[in-house]
């Protein structure tokens, strides 16, 4: 691939990038949330095509993008969502990908194909059962034998260890290593450290631009590939704080041993006046920690309490009595009602057992939009009116009004235009000196940098931490990539992660 | 083999699809419920008023197939309501449990919770009611007090059958159109039985409940109408009303639009779910004993008429707004009860009548698209 | 009791069971293709007047039973124009499907026979014949399921359409022929009614069994198999209670009517956290919208 670039819109996801993939090389693609890497491996895939650049797979240059032609070259992504049909079995899947005339094979042959292949690429999957019943890392294996079924030359692995366990990861690029053997070329996709260290060559992308250009793995060390990861600028969009708090106030929100999905035992105290960041890169655990915090989902175990007193799922009415407030990730999903008015929204929560009349409704609703500057045609307009910064200074307008004693805020940022990010960052702040205990779960390190206190690493469900002012980039970076949690395991004489 | 071996269909004064089983009715309300609940003008108003019209014009052309004038047949279904002595009373009549049941779907359809199963919920109301009041002893009670305790009984056995699907769908994750429909099949057989044996007059040949004599709803304008439709005609202010100002209404409402907002910040959605089925299910279960009551003087094997059925039709018409409501089952029932004098005296199908809501419903849903269509276009 | 469980009342079981056998597996295809036909009573009602109609016209049974499948397929072709092809609402316009034919069909059978006039009986199959269709009818709808590519095709686009569209299969196309065929199964299954047990119809001849044969497919997980045996189950009941009725028994017959609801929603219940509802069922496709 030469200088591809591709805009969405006014966001440019790919800014004149050079990559290149050899037969016998694992290539990794390092960057973090929105680097543009699967951006990258789509256009290679035919699913996507590049506003500008060209590219040639076995010197033949790309025209068209269609995902079939490219295919036929060779040319195989395994996406991050799989696309085997669940009901099916391994060897249903596989028949169904390449059939061989309009009668299914008898039972015996087709599991002949499954168990040829799984021999001769000894990627291991259980035949028989529907795909759904099958491990993450089995359905995994399953798409990557069902592209090597179809002769797969180029095999591009879209985060493919993002849902594995470690030892089904280190598993996973053995196997990788071991196809490449066999004078393939692989394209790994990741966000860990560790496993670009199983690659052979490694591209680092950072929002659309190559930070690293296909340099030898060997050639950098962990510090080097994280820094070039997350950069070293530290202009955020968000006014960093002037202060810092040295030392929290009395404890406002307990976590204890909190599990819920991929979430095991977590706890965490942030005092009041406090604001913890938590660090990390997506599907380490954040929504589960999101759900059970605001008591959208029932912990499996743990309690979370507010001031000593435990807060119940399922009540949010109490939660919010409670003192909690919450800014929900997606504020579209869990925050807004988008065909009813401003003020009905605002009123969630706290709605009356007999409603004001309309036109008292929103009068009374008119100071809270101004005082939090929501932009709109008055309180009668529908929420899914309103743009995307707007939108949030609503929910913080709801959940901030009535000066709670702990928030918890989930990318509250997420989506925004920077003039409206820092507004919502400037508003947490205020807060926060006010008083108020703030638990911010964020994907932009820069933006964690410039509010927090503290920072807290969750990386596989598990916190690291605490990291303090002055903070270290760099050490943050490592942990987000599994370092710390490496380390640890080391330390512990547990398991060893990969080499 | 005989005639019997087809369960004897049930004589319906509307057409009445034998019952309805969408699993996921999810999608389908989604589009009604959100137009509805948007009050736009055009979809509220112009698109059944419309529909409406047009199914009339097909069964004009229809009935001049036949050879019959059509004007002349619909004239004759304006005088039949409007100016023949019992018209309205009998609208008014047929017209009250068809408004009870559908203001109760349409509560749940604007909470997009999809019950079907307004005819099990009158059927298990009437024969629980007519059971209270029937029983040996009761009858020396007064009539206010029997007729209390009768619609009493009812909507608790009506809002049961329907809570009971509420908890199905809550705690196991039943779909609740199956559930209902399950239950309205059931509740036919309970019915079927009671009649049969349970609560059955000993005296009677036929198989019938004793009479509800004492219990009888009052009339009123010295006709048909009876009490029943006062009922009818208090419970849709006090439905708008909810729906406008109770914070119950605003929760429905909610639930309807996005269930994951209201539980994260409001209330369980899941409890809304439950209450809309018991309160659907409870005004079913009042309709029943009100026709039992008002129209009937025991429960027999011809209960299941199908308004449960036909209330479907009617929420859907109305667009879920109780006014709506009440024109929607007003307007069924007059075409109704005007049709039948017209059919008899132009010689034309019975059937006719069923054919021309069948088209209200069906211009009802493509209108719906039309509209949908010329939004997304503007 | 004794007689309760009679051959003459197994028989009557069979024979009632086998239309709305058929109507389920009917049912069966169109949704595991991804079609929700709640049409399927009205496709069975429309079979059912065109195979009395055929039947009465030609005097031969077997013919009458061509014409209500293909009445059936038509239907069923009008069906996926609107809800594959326009992407309506599958379960509105299922709804409003039926209404129109329950209406349709009693207005052209009042149109042809007046109000009062004895509709001629006509010529019936035997019961052999007809388990014989319906077996048929079983073993390739089995068949089609278990040991074709079409079947695991069409199970594939009910279940998860982008997959079976990125592997380059036609979605819009394969729901197209199945609800085609599933209609054709339902007029099948409504003809054989007329033309089997009755001889003859009568306005809303179907009485719901185009209902019941939806609910068994529930009931049955959407396998051709169990929905059969469900059927029969059915159709024993049916027989049951039409024996009971008018005896006096420790059992009502009521129970009989009853029992095969009270069934399906146990098995709702059952089945509700693990069940085999194709994932797609009800859903219009669209490439890219997900």
């Amino acid at each position: 691939m030469r200088s591809v670039s591709r805009r969405f819109g006014e966001t440019v996801a790919l800014d004149g990038v050079d990559f290149e993939a050899r037969p016998g090389e694992i290539h990794a693609l390092l960057g973090a949330n929105g680097a543009g890497k699967t951006t990258l491996m789509r256009i290679l895939a035919g699913l996507d095509s590049p506003d500008a650049g060209t590219v040639e797979v076995f010197g033949q240059r790309i025209e068209h993008f269609e995902p079939g032609p490219i295919r036929a070259l060779g040319v195989a992504l395994v996406q991050q969502h799989f696309t085997l049909v669940p009901t099916l079995t391994a060897s249903e899947n596989l028949v169904l990908a390449r059939p061989e005339g309009a009668l299914l094979p008898p039972g015996r042959t087709a599991g002949a194909r499954v168990r040829r292949l799984v021999e001769q690429f000894g990627l291991e999957v259980r035949d028989g059962v529907p795909a759904s019943q099958l491990s993450v890392g089995e359905r995994q294996r399953l798409e990557i034998l069902r592209a090597l079924d179809a002769d797969a030359k180029i095999l591009l692995l879209d985060e493919p260890t993002a849902v594995l366990t470690d030892v089904e990861a280190e598993r996973l690029l053995g196997v990788a290593r071991a196809l490449a053997d066999q004078g393939r070329a692989l394209v790994v996709i990741t966000h860990r450290l560790a496993e670009v260290e199983a690659c052979d060559r490694v591209t680092v992308l950072r929002e659309g631009i190559e930070a690293i250009s296909d340099g030898a793995v060997g050639g950098y060390t962990r510090a080097d590939l994280a820094s070039a990861m997350i950069g070293t600028d530290t202009s955020g969009t968000i006014t960093a704080r002037t202060t810092r708090r040295t030392e929290a106030g009395p404890v406002c929100l307990r976590v204890r041993d909190v599990s819920l999905g991929r979430v095991s035992s977590l706890s965490l105290d942030i005092g009041e006046g406090e604001i913890v960041g938590i660090a990390g890169v997506d599907g380490n655990g954040q929504s589960e920690l999101e759900a059970a915090l605001s008591g959208r989902s029932a912990a499996e175990s743990g309690e979370v309490s507010i001031s000593g007193e435990s807060i119940a799922a399922g009540d949010p009415r109490s939660r919010r009595a409670q003192g909690l407030a919450y800014i929900p990730s997606d504020r579209y999903s869990w925050g807004l009602i988008g065909p009813m008015d401003l003020s009905d929204n605002l009123e969630l929560g706290r709605v009356l057992p007999i409603r004001p009349n309309r036109p008292a409704r929103h009068k009374a609703a008119r100071p809270s939009l101004d005082h939090w500057d929501v932009r709109t045609a008055g309180p009668h307009a529908k929420t899914s009116s309103l743009s995307g910064g707007n939108a949030q200074k609503l929910v913080l307008a709801r959940e901030l009004d009535e000066h709670p004693s702990a928030v918890l805020a989930c990318y509250p940022t997420r989506g925004l235009d920077p003039e409206a990010a820092d507004t919502v960052a400037t508003r947490l702040v205020a807060a926060a000196e006010a008083g108020c205990a703030v638990l911010w779960i964020g994907a932009e390190l820069d933006e964690l940098l410039a509010v927090s206190d503290r920072i807290e690493v969750l990386y596989d469900g598990t916190l690291f931490g605490p990291y303090l002012p002055p903070f270290d980039r760099a050490a943050i970076g490592l942990a987000m990539a599994g370092d710390a949690a490496d380390r640890a395991r080391t330390a512990t004489g547990g398991e060893p992660g990969p080499p | 083999m005989t005639d019997s071996d087809t369960r004897q269909p049930a004589p319906s004064v509307t057409p009445s699809p034998k019952s309805t089983w969408p699993p996921k009715l999810d999608g389908w309300l989604d589009a009604v419920a959100r137009r509805a609940t948007a009050e736009g003008i055009l979809s509220s108003i112009l698109v059944p008023l419309v529909s409406a019209l047009a199914a009339l014009v097909v069964g004009g052309v229809l009935i001049a197939i036949d050879g019959v004038n059509p004007l002349s047949v619909y004239g004759a279904i304006l005088q039949g309501v409007f100016t023949k002595s019992r018209g309205f009373s009998y609208t008014a009549t047929v017209a009250t449990p068809l408004v009870l049941i559908g203001v109760g779907y349409a509560l749940a359809y604007r909470a997009r919770v999809f019950t079907i199963g307004g005819e099990g919920q009158y059927l298990v109301g009437a024969v629980a009611g007519t059971a209270v009041v029937t029983a040996g002893g009761v009858g020396d009670l007064p009539r206010v007090v029997l007729i209390v305790v009768g619609l009493g009984a009812a909507i608790v056995a009506g809002a049961l059958w329907g809570g009971l699907a509420g908890v199905l769908a809550n705690r196991f994750g039943a779909s609740i159109v199956i559930s209902t429909l399950m239950l309205s099949f059931i509740g036919d057989s309970l019915l079927q039985w009671a009649v049969r044996d349970g609560i059955r007059d000993p005296d009677s040949y036929n198989a019938n409940s004793r009479p509800i004599s004492a219990a009888a709803l009052p009339s009123f304008f010295g006709q048909k109408t009876h009490l029943g439709f006062l009922f009818a005609l208090v419970l849709v202010p006090i439905a708008w009303w909810l729906i406008r100002r109770h914070r119950w209404g605003f929760r429905i409402d909610a639930r309807g639009h996005n269930p994951g907002t209201l539980n994260a910040n409001e209330f369980s959605s899941a409890r809304v779910t439950l209450s809309v089925l018991v309160v659907a299910g409870g005004l079913a279960g009042l309709a029943g004993m009100v026709e039992t009551t008002g129209v009937n003087v025991r429960l027999g094997q011809e209960a299941s008429v199908g308004y449960g059925w036909d209330a479907i039709i009617v929420a859907l018409i109305g667009r879920l707004h109780p006014l709506g409501v009440l024109v929607a089952g007003l307007g069924m029932a007059g075409l109704t009860i005007g049709f039948e004098s017209a059919q008899r005296q132009f010689e034309l199908p019975s059937s006719l009548v069923s054919l021309i809501t069948a088209f209200v419903i069906i211009f009802v849903v493509w209108g719906d698209a039309i509209a949908a269509r010329w939004k997304e276009s503007r | 009791m004794d007689t309760l469980f009679s051959i003459a009342t197994v028989e009557a079981g069979i024979r009632l069971g086998l239309p709305v056998a058929l109507a389920a597996l009917g049912a069966i295809i169109n949704e595991r293709s991804g079609v929700l036909n709640l049409g399927l009573e009205g496709m069975m009602l429309s079979g059912a007047l065109g195979g009395y109609i055929v039947n009465d016209a030609t005097g031969s049974p077997w013919i009458g039973l061509l014409a209500g499948l293909l009445v059936g397929a038509l239907t069923g072709g009008v069906f996926a124009g609107l809800v594959v092809t326009f992407r309506t609402s599958q379960v509105v316009t299922g709804i409003a499907f039926t209404i129109v034919a329950i209406a349709a069909t009693t207005y052209l059978f009042q149109l042809r026979w007046d109000i009062g006039e004895l509709p001629p009986r006509v010529e019936r199959l035997g019961m052999w014949p007809l388990v014989a269709l319906t077996l048929v009818c079983v073993a390739g709808v089995w068949f089609l399921f278990r040991r074709t590519t079409l079947g695991l095709t069409i199970s594939a686009v009910g279940e998860s359409p982008e997959s079976a569209d990125a592997l380059g299969y036609n979605v819009v196309l394969i729901r197209w022929m199945a609800t085609i065929a599933g209609g054709a199964l339902a007029g099948l299954g409504g003809a054989v009614l007329v033309n089997g047990p009755l001889g003859l119809f009568i306005e809303e001849v179907t009485a719901g069994r185009g209902w019941v044969a939806l609910a068994l497919v529930v009931f049955a997980g959407w396998r051709p198999v169990p929905a059969v045996a469900g059927a029969f189950l059915f159709g024993l009941c049916d027989a049951a209670q039409l024996r009971l009725q008018g005896t006096a028994t420790e059992v009502p017959y009521e129970v009989f009517l009853a029992l095969p609801y009270v069934v399906t929603l146990i098995a709702l219940v059952v089945r509700a956290r693990r069940s085999h509802t194709p994932a797609a069922l009800g859903d219009p496709y669209v490439r890219g919208a997900s």
